[in-house]
Order: structure tokens, then C-alpha cells, then sequence
């Protein structure tokens, strides 16, 4: 399910580039007839990577990223692009394969087809905001909305603010209109925005998986007395074997239902702490409020400490012991099948025996100390104001310099003012890398499983405005390269991204640095000092949250674009918003629709 | 020019892969489909709460009542357009169809399959003694078969381009690749709605990719052709006739080849005949007929399409042979248990035998039911029998053949279609 999300965003490193800083303009010119023609590119960037450091050839690599509609395997996309009768492909590559031919033969081809695959890579990790859209659709959708609107102008002087008698008017033009005739099927929506959106369809996978694993265990028992019942009782070997099936059966059964149980429990607590008792007590929603911030300041100050101080002292030590716990819980059947008697003689009298209801009380007891230490922070945080102030006093942030942006990177945002906006950016992994390599890998597959199930609406988190992000792994597995295609400026999509989406971010990036790099080529950014992430606590907290160092951190990353093509040229908005009116204006007439409508013309 | 139709997957994730599977397997394994056919042959009924037809009068009489049933089920597995196979009749079919006899009348088979056959063969030989017997030999068989379709036009078709330096510079390499991409093409019909997203979008690739292919020669092809219809007529029936033609026929061959080896007596007797011929065994009209004869039989036992699909546009009902007919809703659609009907024994006479000559009768027609019944049957049938008949007769002049196993797998797929089937030569 997720290899369909990241074959959609691919990206060719080709070591050993030896063209220039600039592509020749017939060589854009034939790229942009390649990909309008072929349709079903929705951006293609191409950038020069400085050479690995202590790599032999000192060339940069040209790097291609395509971010493609969903579907295609990197084989059949390549295949389409290369051999697509404009030649383009081989225009830009071609000089990488056999110098010097301006005409490849079919073999030629293949070479290049087969070595774009060996330079290929699909994402890691990757977010698409506009899914489920083909380049074809948005076109005509926005064809759509624009001669709606231009129709809604005349209309709205006939009906004024009726809005039903507007939008049924609106609709009507529609209807007749032969040249929106495939706007009568619904937008097509994949499984998870459609049929899969609520939260019961999400449940039913680990539902299922539970009952599926029950019953096999059912099954596997219940065979050898289906077998003695049919046949017979068995003979010593059969009885041997009946002993095992139905010990192993009953100790995983055992186990299952332990781990649901502990699982169950640990789940029930996490929602306890983080949704009924901030709702119902302000001092504790004010403390898990303050916890979370102190946690993410960017600042050190004493309270910032305290908490990271507090948090390795009591918060760790009591997870672990929750964890360790329910560890213990769920294998103690296993123990019990293979030592029942130290089981029985030795461990089971160091356990306390306690009822249930004492059980009960004790979580009471602790949940309320909990809450009175956190009302007594509260009282002394009130009384004590000036203390208060010294233990957040912020100190000073430490950024070492003020920023300097590339010019190369400046002109290409300056390029792009009026369209998507497009970024490289290029780190390294931390040491050990294959340490850094598997985190990230593993953080982006949570992210992109997050991304691809939940956040169907085109936002990651509360990040809005991306139309593809994606991570990648290349050099083998040396270096971090990063792509976005996004709305609005620089300053504001990391801004998204602090606010929006600061876990998954901090998790992605936490891993790399900045070494030391010499330009690409002249004209290019290098970088002269080494800079490392931001500080991260706990894996998910702070990072992103310390702004001006991330922001330095991201703007010294950066590589400038040499080429930039945008099939659409919309933004996320936009092409929800053309979708959406799509649906009204072709759905069932309902005060919903009809506002839609509106809204759509009135955007 | 049609453009893809891209739609993201709306089915929970594994339940595709699992329905998909399940249908490719079933393709593979025509003996549970006939199983089950023979289940619905006795029951009817049952078939009929399900919308589906086994009985070969019951299929027989859905293919004849095509305004009832219609051809459009096929429209959405047609990555690369509307053609004949997919239309309803009306004018444009008719048109369409003239001008697909017109162009069948200018092949040339069996003699330009004979020598195309005769010299694939003379390079097997030559070669080594395992090879691929879609790659290496039946594609340029059928491609050379059927190269009057494009007639003057092929090499332009080929190359893309209107360029006489392009058309100069068609080679095998370039050949092959336009036959790959129209492969996909077809294998998207055979796939049908199961298909996976990547393997729709694979075919929709390709299909975009033929479309572009023929759009720039459509000035060729009209004067191959000695036409001088609009542009979007030709560009229809060109890439129709790319992507119909080649990959079928060859995917047939194959199923041909794969029934044959597993019936090793068979092929021992047909065989042994053709080594006693010697040099005779491409002109004895006898042993052709007889040839002819085996392949038809053996697409009996494999036919390319053992289930079709008809859209249903109006309520209707179905005659399944059981005591009440079906009801079929309008909007709806239904299935053709066509390997079942090859085997009804009330139509066939001692239907689960292999016997290449029997004596079929009435009944004749049913013979070819693999290509469809009735005034909607391939046009191309006798071609393509012939082209295949040639194939065969080629492959039995070669010394034994098996299937190569011991490196791997000796037929490959990919879902339904078979990309590659490994020979030796013993």
C-alpha cells in the first residue's frame, strides 16, 4: 500500500554530469513538450548534486525528480519518457550513455532505459496533497470552475442571494453544457478517501487480523479431536502429537489475549490521560499543555530543563515499567508452560495479592496525587510570580550568524513567485549511518502510512499547502535528499511544518547534519562550516520548534533548480476547490452542495 | 483520441490483489473454470441468480442477441479508444467493420506466415538450443502475418514518424518494441475491471503511447489504406487494429503450443508426420488441414478468453436452460462461461475428449466459439487460424520440443498474459 504512494514521487541521480550550470533552452523547450505531452507528469525538476565527499569524481550528479500520478511503476514511466518519439530523455542523458549521438538507436534507448532504472530511486517517504487527481482531471476541472464562474457572474445578478435558486441555476448550465459531460461521474476518490474515510473501515484491518488469528488458533486445536472423532483414539505417537498441538495452541491462546488485554489497558490509559482528564480538569490540560511546551521550547530556560530532566527521571523509568509490565503479562503463560514450577514456587509468593478493587483504588489513589501535585505547581506558579518568571526566563537563542541565501537559490524562488514553489535540499546522515538510514526509513514509513490513511485531505497534520514532499535516501545511504512542490513562500511552508507537522518533521530530519561541500559547479551553493539539526528531546519534541536555527538548517541545505515544470500551475486550494464544485454542481441538490457552490464562485 | 482514464483504486488494499489473483488463476487453470462449468450446465439455475451462462445454447443465444447484450463491457478495458470490439452496431460500426474486411482481404496467409515461419525457424536452428517462443519466434511470425494490414504505412507505423530517415531506421529492436507496447494494450482487455492500478495504468501508458504512435502517421496510413476518411476514422481503426490483431493471435499460439507439449502423444503423432514429410510439410494440404484441425481443437481446450462480459442496457431476461429464464436488469451485466459451452456435451459429442476430428455438424460454428458467435464473430478467424496453423507446422519441423525447465520458470506471466515460454530443443 505504500510502495504505490512512493513510486509516485521518483528520483534519477546520474553521477558524472559534465554539462554546464544551465540547460540549453531547446533542451527545456523539448522537456516541457515531453511532459505535456505524455500527461501525466505533475512536476519534474532538475538539479546538480555536489559529488560525494572523498568520491573520486569530483562531477556533480544531475538529479531528475518526477512527481507522477498514481499507478505507475518506475519501469513503465521511464519507459514512456524514453521512448517518446521528441527524444528528450536522451537530449538530457543521453551524453551520460554514448557521447556525441544526436540520434539514438532503439538499442541506444534500452541502454538509457536500463541505466535510468540503475539511477533511480523511489521515495522513502513521501506526502501527495492533491491525490487521487490525474493532471488530465485537474485541467479540465479548473476548465470547469473557471466557466462556472464566469456563468455565475451572470446569473447572480437574476437570482441575488438565493442561494438554492443560484446554485439550481448554475447547475443547470452545467448539465447542458456537452463539454462537461465526464463531470457527471463523481471525482474518483481512492478506498481510504472514500469508502475507507471513517474510522470503522480503518479499524477493520486489526480487527480482523485478530479475529483471523483467533480462529486459526481455533482451528489448529480443535484438529486433533476432530481427527480423534472421526478415526478414532489415536496411538502413542498421535497422543504425543495431540499433546503438543494442544499445549502450544492453548499457550499462545493464553498469550494473545493477555497481550489484547495489556494492549487494551495501555491504550485505555493513554486515552484517559490525554482526552477525558484534560477535558475535565483545566490544571491538568494546563499541565499536559505545559509539559508538551516546555518540552519543545527552542529556548533553554530552567523549566525547559526541569521537564527534560523530569521526564528522564520520572516520565522514562515509568513508561518502561508499564511497558515491562505489560511484557511480563503477556509471555507469563510461556513461563508457565515451560517452568511451571519455578513459576509456582518461586515467583508467584513475590507476588503481592491484591483484589481488584484494590487495584482500582490504588490507580485512583495515584491519579489523584498526580493531579494534586500538578494543582499545587499550578497554585505555587500563581503566588510565586517572580520565581515563576526567572524559571522561564528564556535565554539567549543561539543562531550564529544571520542568514545568507544563495543567490541561485533566491532567483529560483524569485522564478517561481507566481506558481508552485520548488525545493532541493540535501544533507547528510549522521553516524553510524546505517543507524541514521533504518530511523529515517522507518520514521517515513509512519509518516507516509499516516499521510496515505488519515490525512486525506490534503493536509499533512495541520500543514497545508503540499502538493508532493518526499524523502530519499541515495548515495548508499549517505546522504538525505528531500523534494517539496509547494504553496505560498519558503518562510511560510517551514512555518507550516513548525507548527503543522513538527513531530513527523523533527523525525525526519533529526538524523542528518551539514558537512562541509564545495559548489556543484560555479554558481552553485557549497557549504563552508558544518551545522548540525537542531537538538531534538525525545525523539519528536523540539528540532523543528528552535525556528531560526531549523530555518538557517533548511536554507543552508538547499540546491537551486535547473529546469522546473508544473503541468498545472494550482494550487492545493485551488484544485480541491474545482473538485469540490465538480461534485455539487453534478451531485444531488442539498443546502450542502448549494453552499459549496457558492463558496467555490465566491473564493 | 481517447484519454486515459485514470481512477484511483476504490477497493480496500488487498482485496484486488486477492480478486485479481484469483482471476489470473483461473485463466491459467481452464480445468476448475470447467468444473465449475459443469456445475452451472447442471444447475442453470444457479448461473442465472448470478448472471452467469454456461450452457453452449445459452451462450449461443446471448452472442446472437447483440442489442440485448451488448459489446460494451468492453468499452472500459479499451485503454486506447473505441473499436469494433467494444461498439454497439450503427454506422460507424458498420463503416469500421467494411474497412477491417478490406484490409484482412490484403494479408496474405498462410504464404507470407510460411515464410516468415521457415525462416524464424532456420534461426533457431542455427541458434542455441533453448530459446523463447513468444519473443524468439510467434511474434514475428503473426507480425510478419499480418504486415499488409498497415501495408506500406508498417515502417512508419513502427518508427512513429512520417521521417523516411526514422522509417529508414526500423530495425528488429524497434519492432519489437512497438509489439511490446501494444501487448500491454491488449492484455488490458484480457485483465479486464480486476486489474490492478499498475498494470491499468501500464496498458494506459502504452495505450497513450500507440495513440501518439499513430497520430503522427495517420497521413501514411490513409494512403496505404487508399482512404481518405478524417483523420480521427483512420487514427480509430489503426490503433485498433495494432493492438486487436498482433498480441491476440499471439497469445493464442502460445496457449496452442503450452496444450500441445502437455499432451505429449499427440504431439508425437503430429510430429512424426512432419518428419516424414521432410521438405513436403509445408505443401501437403492434408497434413495442413490436419494441423488446422489441431489447433483448433487445442484452443478448445485453451481458448485466450474462457469468460466475456456483456453489459446489459435495458431490463431483460436470459435463457439459461433452466425451466424459468433469468432476469437481467438493465445496467447490469453478465458472464460467459465460454470454455463451459465448448464442452456441453449436448453440443459437442464426446466433448471431454481431445479428438481434433470429430465430426461436429450442426453445430460447426460453435467450433469456433473462441472468437466469439454470430455476426459479431472475429473477422479474422480464418486469418488467425492460419497464421497459427503455420506457426505449429514450423515448430514441429524442429528436432523435440519441451518446455525448458531446470533455470527457472519456463512460462512466465504477468496476471493473465504470458510474457515468456522457454523452449529447448532437444
Amino acid at each position: 500500500m505504500l510502495e504505490i504512494v512512493r513510486q509516485q514521487m521518483v528520483c534519477i541521480v546520474a553521477p558524472g554530469w559534465s554539462g554546464g550550470a544551465r540547460l540549453s533552452e531547446p533542451c527545456r523547450k523539448a522537456l516541457d513538450r515531453l511532459l505535456h505531452d505524455v500527461a501525466v507528469v505533475h512536476f519534474a525538476s532538475i538539479g546538480l548534486l555536489p559529488a560525494v565527499a572523498g568520491a573520486a569524481d569530483k562531477r556533480p550528479s544531475l538529479l531528475l525528480e518526477l512527481a507522477v500520478e498514481e499507478g505507475f511503476r518506475p519501469y513503465d514511466l521511464l519507459y514512456r519518457l524514453v521512448y517518446h518519439p521528441d527524444g528528450a530523455m536522451w537530449a538530457l542523458f543521453g551524453s551520460m550513455i554514448v557521447p556525441n549521438v544526436a540520434e539514438p538507436t532503439a538499442q541506444q534507448k534500452q541502454q538509457l532505459l536500463d541505466k535510468l532504472m540503475s539511477w533511480h530511486s523511489i521515495a522513502d517517504g513521501g506526502f501527495v496533497g492533491a491525490r487521487d487527481r490525474s493532471v488530465r482531471q485537474i485541467e479540465m476541472e479548473k476548465d470547469l470552475l473557471d466557466r462556472a464562474r464566469v456563468e455565475a457572474r451572470k446569473l447572480k445578478s437574476k437570482y441575488s442571494n438565493d442561494r438554492a435558486a443560484f446554485a439550481l441555476a448554475l447547475s443547470r448550465w452545467a448539465y447542458a453544457n456537452p463539454d462537461f459531460g465526464w463531470a457527471a461521474t463523481p471525482a474518483p476518490r481512492s478506498y481510504w478517501r472514500g469508502k475507507g474515510a471513517g474510522i470503522g473501515a480503518k479499524l477493520i484491518y486489526p480487527v480482523a487480523a485478530i479475529v483471523l488469528w483467533f480462529l486459526l488458533l481455533g482451528i489448529v486445536w480443535t484438529l486433533p479431536r476432530a481427527s480423534s472423532w472421526f478415526f478414532g483414539a489415536p496411538g502413542e505417537v498421535g497422543k504425543a502429537i495431540e499433546h503438543v498441538i494442544t499445549g502450544t495452541t492453548e499457550c499462545l491462546f493464553t498469550m494473545s489475549w493477555h497481550g489484547l488485554l495489556a494492549l487494551g489497558i495501555i491504550v485505555f490509559l493513554v486515552w484517559l490521560f490525554l482526552v477525558p482528564l484534560p477535558a475535565q480538569f483545566v490544571s491538568w490540560r494546563r499541565w499536559l499543555n505545559s509539559v508538551q511546551q516546555e518540552l519543545d521550547r527552542p529556548t533553554e530556560t530552567l523549566s525547559s530543563l526541569a521537564t527534560y530532566v523530569g521526564g528522564w527521571v520520572i516520565g522514562v523509568p515509568v513508561l518502561l515499567a508499564v511497558f515491562l509490565c505489560a511484557i511480563a503479562y503477556t509471555f507469563a503463560p510461556l513461563a508457565y508452560a515451560l517452568a511451571p514450577d519455578y513459576m509456582h514456587q518461586v515467583i508467584e509468593p513475590k507476588l503481592p495479592k491484591l483484589t481488584g478493587l484494590q487495584i482500582t483504588a490504588i490507580a485512583v489513589v495515584a491519579i489523584i496525587v498526580v493531579l494534586c501535585i500538578g494543582a499545587l505547581f499550578y497554585r505555587l506558579n500563581r503566588y510565586f510570580t517572580g520565581a515563576s518568571r526567572t524559571f522561564f526566563h528564556p535565554l539567549e537563542e543561539d543562531v550564529p550568524r544571520a542568514q545568507q541565501i544563495h543567490p541561485s537559490v533566491e532567483r529560483c524562488e524569485a522564478e517561481l513567485v507566481d506558481g508552485t514553489q520548488h525545493m532541493f535540499s540535501l544533507t547528510e546522515l549522521r553516524g553510524p549511518q546505517w543507524w541514521s538510514a533504518w530511523c529515517i526509513r522507518a520514521a517515513l514509513r509512519i509518516v507516509t502510512f499516516a499521510g496515505r490513511v488519515f490525512f486525506t485531505r490534503g493536509w499533512l497534520g495541520n500543514a497545508p499547502g503540499i502538493h508532493f514532499g518526499h524523502w530519499h535516501i541515495i548515495d548508499g545511504g549517505r546522504r538525505f535528499l528531500f523534494c517539496s512542490n509547494y504553496d505560498g513562500n519558503f518562510g511560510g511552508y517551514l512555518d507550516d511544518f513548525i507548527n503543522g507537522a513538527a513531530v513527523g518533521t523533527t523525525l525526519a530530519w533529526r538524523w542528518t547534519e551539514l558537512h562541509p561541500r564545495a559548489p556543484a559547479l560555479e554558481g552553485q551553493p557549497g557549504i563552508a562550516n558544518a551545522r548540525s539539526f537542531p537538538p531534538t528531546r525525545f525523539l519528536v519534541f523540539r528540532g523543528v520548534k528552535c525556528e531560526l536555527r531549523f530555518k538557517s538548517y533548511a536554507r543552508d541545505s538547499m540546491l537551486p533548480h535547473l529546469y522546473h515544470f508544473d503541468a498545472c500551475n494550482r494550487t492545493v486550494d485551488q484544485i480541491n476547490l474545482a473538485t469540490g464544485l465538480r461534485d455539487a454542481l453534478f451531485g444531488e441538490r442539498n443546502a450542502h452542495n448549494d453552499d459549496l457552490i457558492m463558496r467555490a464562485i465566491e473564493t | 483520441m481517447k484519454l486515459s482514464t485514470y481512477e484511483p483504486d476504490a477497493l480496500p488494499p488487498g482485496a484486488r490483489s486477492l480478486s485479481y489473483g484469483l482471476f489470473c488463476w483461473l485463466n491459467r487453470h481452464t480445468t476448475v473454470l470447467r468444473a465449475i462449468g459443469a456445475l452451472l450446465r447442471r444447475w442453470p439455475a444457479i448461473g442465472g441468480r448470478f448472471g452467469v451462462v454456461a450452457r453452449a445454447s445459452a451462450v449461443k443465444d446471448v452472442l446472437e442477441r447483440t442489442r440485448s447484450f451488448s459489446n460494451t463491457a468492453h468499452a472500459a478495458n479499451m485503454v486506447s479508444g473505441d473499436y469494433l470490439i467494444g461498439m454497439d452496431p450503427g454506422p460507424t460500426y458498420t463503416a469500421d467493420r467494411d474497412l477491417v474486411h478490406e484490409r484482412l482481404d490484403a494479408l496474405d496467409v498462410p504464404n507470407a506466415s510460411d515464410e516468415e515461419a521457415r525462416k524464424r525457424i532456420a534461426i533457431l536452428q542455427a541458434g542455441e538450443r533453448t530459446f523463447d517462443l513468444i519473443e524468439g519466434y510467434l511474434m514475428w511470425v503473426v507480425f510478419h502475418a499480418m504486415k499488409p494490414l498497415f501495408g506500406s504505412a508498417t515502417d512508419a507505423v513502427v518508427a512513429g514518424s512520417t521521417d523516411q530517415s526514422a522509417q529508414g531506421a526500423v530495425d528488429e529492436g524497434l519492432q519489437r518494441q512497438y509489439m511490446l507496447e501494444i501487448r500491454y494494450v491488449a492484455g488490458q482487455l484480457l485483465a479486464g475491471s480486476l486489474a490492478t492500478l499498475e498494470l491499468r495504468r501500464r496498458a494506459e501508458t502504452c495505450g497513450d503511447a500507440l495513440q501518439a504512435r499513430i497520430d503522427r502517421v495517420t497521413g501514411p496510413i490513409g494512403t496505404a489504406w487508399g482512404i481518405k476518411s478524417a483523420s480521427e476514422d483512420i487514427e480509430r481503426n489503426a490503433v485498433g487494429l495494432a493492438w486487436i490483431s498482433h498480441p491476440v493471435t499471439v497469445q493464442s499460439g502460445a496457449l496452442v503450443v503450452q496444450e500441445l507439449l502437455g499432451r505429449p502423444k499427440v504431439y508425437d503423432q503430429l510430429w512424426l508426420r512432419a518428419r516424414s514429410l521432410g521438405d513436403r510439410v509445408w505443401i501437403d494440404a492434408d497434413f495442413r488441414r490436419d494441423v488446422r484441425d489441431h489447433v483448433l481443437e487445442l484452443m478448445r481446450f485453451r481458448p485466450i478468453f474462457p469468460l466475456l462480459a456483456r453489459d446489459v442496457p435495458r431490463d431483460t431476461e436470459l435463457q439459461t436452460g433452466a425451466r424459468q429464464n433469468a432476469k437481467c436488469p438493465g445496467g447490469g451485466k453478465i458472464s460467459l462461461l465460454s470454455v463451459a459451452a465448448l464442452f456441453d456435451p449436448s453440443a459437442v459429442p464426446d466433448s471431454g475428449r481431445f479428438c481434433p476430428n470429430r465430426n461436429w455438424g450442426k453445430e460447426d460454428p460453435l467450433r469456433y466459439l473462441m472468437f466469439g458467435y454470430g455476426y459479431r464473430q472475429c473477422p479474422a478467424r480464418d486469418h488467425a487460424v492460419d497464421i497459427l496453423t503455420s506457426a505449429l507446422i514450423g515448430l514441429l519441423t524442429l528436432p523435440r520440443l519441451q518446455l525448458a525447465r531446470g533455470e527457472g520458470k519456463a512460462i512466465t506471466y504477468d496476471g493473465p498474459l504470458m510474457l515468456s515460454m522457454r523452449m529447448r530443443i532437444t
